[in-house]
């Protein structure tokens, strides 16, 4: 049972593993390298009632399950010509949404996506939850390609409902575990096969078998590598970066980036050296900053009490050089482009975890 | 109507198949989650339950519950979205979630060896992913096999099923069969009640009916009920022994 | 499932799983131990949890697949402050129940005996504040269950220095066990001496060893000294590679959880050694992972 999950370790034990974080290079508690990700046990397609659904289990025993379902809603007037849609369905051999090309104008709609998240013991409308389901749901609209996926024609569009439940209480930041099971439950989502043509009210294959992924696959000839987005929290400490952080790894860090990347959709990319995009980045507040300040041997108990003031004038001298105190100040700019160029080049952290989310459940 | 055509008195089945007397198919397990002092997980045909249990431990509001003798219980119920057929979302202040809630932690309160934690407080939260039916007799179960991995000592087992009647209210037909376990159709449609036994084959612990049934008809009802809780006691057992025999065999002295 | 067959003793139990409810006899020559109740108006003695028989002389009690860790007078524990009230702090053990440690239980720095005053009070803080790791012992047992703590001897007090590390459901075999030293320290390849502490609640602390400088102590005063900076939270210098041989030793002691064998000094020595070994075997320091943790296990088993 790990101790209490409000409670920052003590000073002496962030100043060990701040100092082990700082070496070149860090030495992590568990000995992983600074790329290395936890093990984690992953499957998909555990619902059979959802359109598309995963769950993930990572080592420290945090587990998340997240189903997608799909409804057919009604459109408000979108003001998209019918010629679009029958350019675009006349394409397509068989049905299905039709993905345009660009430069057209862009026919999804953001709203036609919801996000939720439920975390046992936290409220609904609490920070947590609606600051990570933002996240969530901008990475996923950020590349535009899922928004055109989910239109039917003019007058009726998918609805894209994805909860996310979180099965165990957040031990440490659920984002990436989160993003990760979102990211496979959509690679699994199936949505129904169009049987009617243009305008008309949708008429769907009843047979599941016909039906499409909502992420083509690669052997689909709409298929132009489109994946859902994953997002990685990367933490630093010096000129350390360090990926995949335990939770005690993150009650050191100096800063903390939340990085969203999907993979290119343009073929003309081969200009430069990445395999995937950053759609989205947010900084995160580091649990660092809650933590406490320690006692210098100088001012232990026993000694001649000091007020207040004098310690506090003691430990600015110090400045940390000898005891735990709460990282000040902001990140650098060239250490944040290190980080995004360690997630999107071709070789980099993100390529490896795309390769390995897609030998899930295939 | 899953039973108003002639298909149920024709040849005595019901909608998946099922004669009246028949559970659905039961698979549960024990330590599903590291990360927490107990864990389950549940199936009862389609309706599929996840149960954590974190405890005893010292309560988070510690002032207001210290004066009681005995361990608390707490429940919260978490209903997926993607739980029915149809998504609907449905917030922590449901009454009748709110009711389920309560009704799992009196039956528990009862059974479990309260006292010998004193001013503690004992939390199960319950995850429900999918749902066809006897989704609070599911969540009982699960607890209790989660309750059982935690090792919180308790008197026995608690088995819950549903049971319901095969005609409706108005149809005024005393010679109606008793059904046993039901779905999420037959649910919509039928009358029936959660039944819930603990510590014996007559000791009732919960009992729940939200519908409306003619009186001729509950002690059927109830008595087809005692039988499938016995069965689902004895399967809840095979599950513990299976896991601690799965256990057992992993350590090494 | 014959009792009388049953071996007595504290470290035989049968493997036969007893599920809560079950009736374990109706003999009244037996006594009900832990893990088992007697229905009202009834001789039955029926199990409460599901477990494994133990007989010890004419008492039955069942042992538990897993459970919390419940204190016991004499136990070394590692806690960690949560609460500070006026006269004493709250203590996480990984109880049912916060222990407490009241302030005068603990060793004043610089050894001076006294009466508590309401300035120590007042300074509670400047001794331990929240979210500390400390060691200690269970010095008496409230009606509730709840322990009381002391950390009067020099080997008890605060933490520093090293690293962290728990390990659930203590019970039924596996996690930490009571044995005779809880305490001890390994002599590492590369990095010198690190200090062991295998709490008996399931928490572990790894740690440089240093050697505490102690004033000279006449034989006029034989009460135990206490360092006057024992309460600081500042760390000593610790080295590479005193760090990776903690990270290693760490690995070992998760490896030794997975694999579901008692974590005592024996079995945390030879997982190191273990360890050295493989790793001199394939050359460079590495730090167990999965399959290396299933290799040293393995190893362990063999020699013991």
């Amino acid at each position: 049972m790990p101790p209490f999950t409000n409670i920052p370790l003590s000073p002496a034990e962030l100043s060990y593993l701040h100092t082990s974080l700082s070496q070149t290079p860090p030495l992590r508690p568990d000995g992983r390298s600074p790329t290395d990700f936890r093990p984690l046990v992953a499957e998909t397609d555990i619902l059979p009632s959802a359109n598309g659904s995963a769950r993930i289990c990572f080592a420290d025993g945090t587990e998340a399950v997240v189903g997608v379902k799909a409804e057919v809603e009604r459109s408000l007037g979108l003001g998209v010509e019918a010629g679009d849609g029958d350019v675009d369905m006349d394409e397509e051999d068989g049905g299905g949404v039709g993905l345009g090309e660009r430069g057209k104008k862009s026919r999804g709609r953001g709203e036609w996506l919801e996000v939720a998240i439920e975390i046992p013991g936290v409220r609904d409308d609490d920070a947590l939850p609606v600051f990570l389901s933002a996240m969530l749901s901008e990475a996923l609209l950020a590349d535009g390609g899922l928004k055109e996926r989910l239109w039917i024609n003019a007058r009726f569009h998918w609805r894209l409902y994805v909860d996310v439940f979180l099965l165990s209480s957040p031990l440490s930041y659920p984002l990436p575990l989160l993003s990760l099971t979102t990211h496979l439950a959509l690679l699994s989502t199936r949505l129904p096969a169009l049987i009617s043509e243009k305008d008309e009210d949708p008429l769907f294959n009843d047979d599941w078998e016909a039906s499409l992924y909502l992420y083509p696959r690669a052997s689909e000839p709409a298929a132009q590598t489109l994946k859902p987005p994953f997002t990685l929290l990367v933490m630093s400490v010096g000129e350390n970066i360090i990926f995949d952080p335990s939770r005690e790894e993150l009650s050191v860090a100096e800063s903390v980036l939340a990085i969203s990347a999907s993979p290119s959709t343009s073929i003309s990319n081969s200009n430069n050296n990445n395999t995937l995009n950053m759609v989205a980045l947010r900084t995160i507040d580091p649990p660092s900053r809650l933590t406490g300040s320690a006692v210098p041997n100088s001012i232990t108990a026993g000694g001649p009490s000091l007020t207040s003031a004098e310690i506090l004038a003691l430990r600015e001298k110090d400045q940390g050089q000898s005891v735990w105190r709460p990282p000040r100040g902001g990140i650098p700019r060239a250490l944040v482009s290190k980080m995004i160029k360690m997630v999107v080049e071709k070789g980099g952290v993100g390529e490896e975890v795309l390769a390995a989310l897609a030998g899930v459940g295939t | 109507m899953p039973l108003d055509s002639s298909t149920y008195s024709l040849a005595g089945l019901r909608v998946d198949g099922r004669r009246w007397n028949e559970l659905r198919r039961i698979h549960g397990e024990c330590s599903t989650q590291s990360a927490s002092d107990g864990s389950s997980y549940f199936e009862l045909g389609n309706t599929k339950v996840i149960c954590t249990v974190n405890g005893p431990r010292e309560g988070r509001r510690a002032g207001a519950r210290d004066q009681s003798n005995a361990a608390n219980i707490e429940c919260e119920i978490n209903v997926a979205g993607f739980s029915g057929v149809d998504r609907k979302r449905r917030g922590r202040t449901d009454k009748r979630i709110q009711e389920m809630c309560h009704t799992i932690s009196s039956a528990f309160t009862g059974t479990v060896f309260t006292h010998l934690f004193p001013h503690s407080t004992i939390t199960i939260v319950l995850h429900v992913l999918s749902q066809d039916g006897s989704l609070l007799a599911a969540c009982l179960n699960a607890t209790t096999l989660a309750i059982i991995d935690a090792g919180i000592p308790m008197r026995d087992y608690v088995a819950a099923c549903t049971t319901g009647s095969t005609a409706s209210y108005a149809a005024n037909d005393g010679e109606a069969d008793p059904l046993l376990d039901l779905n999420g159709l037959e649910e919509q449609e039928l009358p029936f009640l959660t039944l819930g036994t603990s510590g014996g084959d007559d000791k009732v612990n919960v009992l729940i009916m939200e519908t409306r049934v003619q009186m001729a008809r509950l002690e059927a009802m109830i008595s087809v009920g005692l039988d499938g809780c016995r069965q689902i006691r004895s399967i809840l057992d095979g599950i513990v022994r299976a896991h601690g025999k799965k256990v057992l065999a992993s350590k090494v002295s | 499932m014959d009792i009388d067959d049953l071996p007595s003793g504290h470290t035989n139990a049968s493997s036969t799983v007893i599920t809560p409810g079950e009736t374990v006899t109706d003999d009244p020559q037996w006594m009900r131990g832990h893990g088992t109740f007697a229905p009202t108006d009834s001789t039955l003695i029926c199990s409460t949890l599901a477990g494994t028989l133990q007989k010890t002389n004419k008492l039955l009690s069942i042992v538990p697949l897993r459970a919390r860790y419940t204190p016991e007078i004499g136990d070394l524990v590692i806690g960690r402050i949560v609460e500070v009230q006026s006269r004493k702090w709250k203590v996480d053990v990984a109880a049912p129940l916060l222990a407490h440690l009241p302030l005068s239980s603990i060793n004043l720095p610089g050894g001076i005996q006294r009466k508590r005053t309401s300035v120590d009070e007042l300074n509670i803080r400047s001794y331990f504040s929240e979210g500390e790791l400390i060691v200690a012992e269970v010095q008496s047992l409230f009606q509730s269950g709840a322990a009381s703590l002391h950390t009067r001897s020099l080997k008890y007090g605060k933490l520093r220095n090293g690293y962290f590390l728990a390990v659930s459901g203590v019970g039924g075999g596996s996690g930490v066990v009571r044995a005779r030293r809880q305490i001890f320290s390994i002599q590492t390849a590369r990095g010198g001496e690190v200090d062991v502490i295998l709490g008996v609640n399931g928490y572990i602390w790894l740690a440089k060893h240093v050697d505490e400088k102690r004033e000279e102590v006449g034989l006029n005063r034989l009460e135990e000294t206490a360092s006057s900076a024992m309460y600081s939270s500042q760390n000593d210098e610790i080295g590479v590679e005193t760090r990776q041989e903690i990270a290693r030793i760490a690995g070992c002691v998760r490896a030794l959880i997975e694999g579901a064998v008692k974590v005592e000094e024996e079995t945390v020595r030879r997982a190191y050694d273990a360890a050295v070994e493989l790793d001199d075997f394939e050359g460079g320091l590495e730090i167990p992972a999965q399959q290396r943790g299933r290799n040293i296990v393995q190893v362990v088993l063999n020699s013991g």
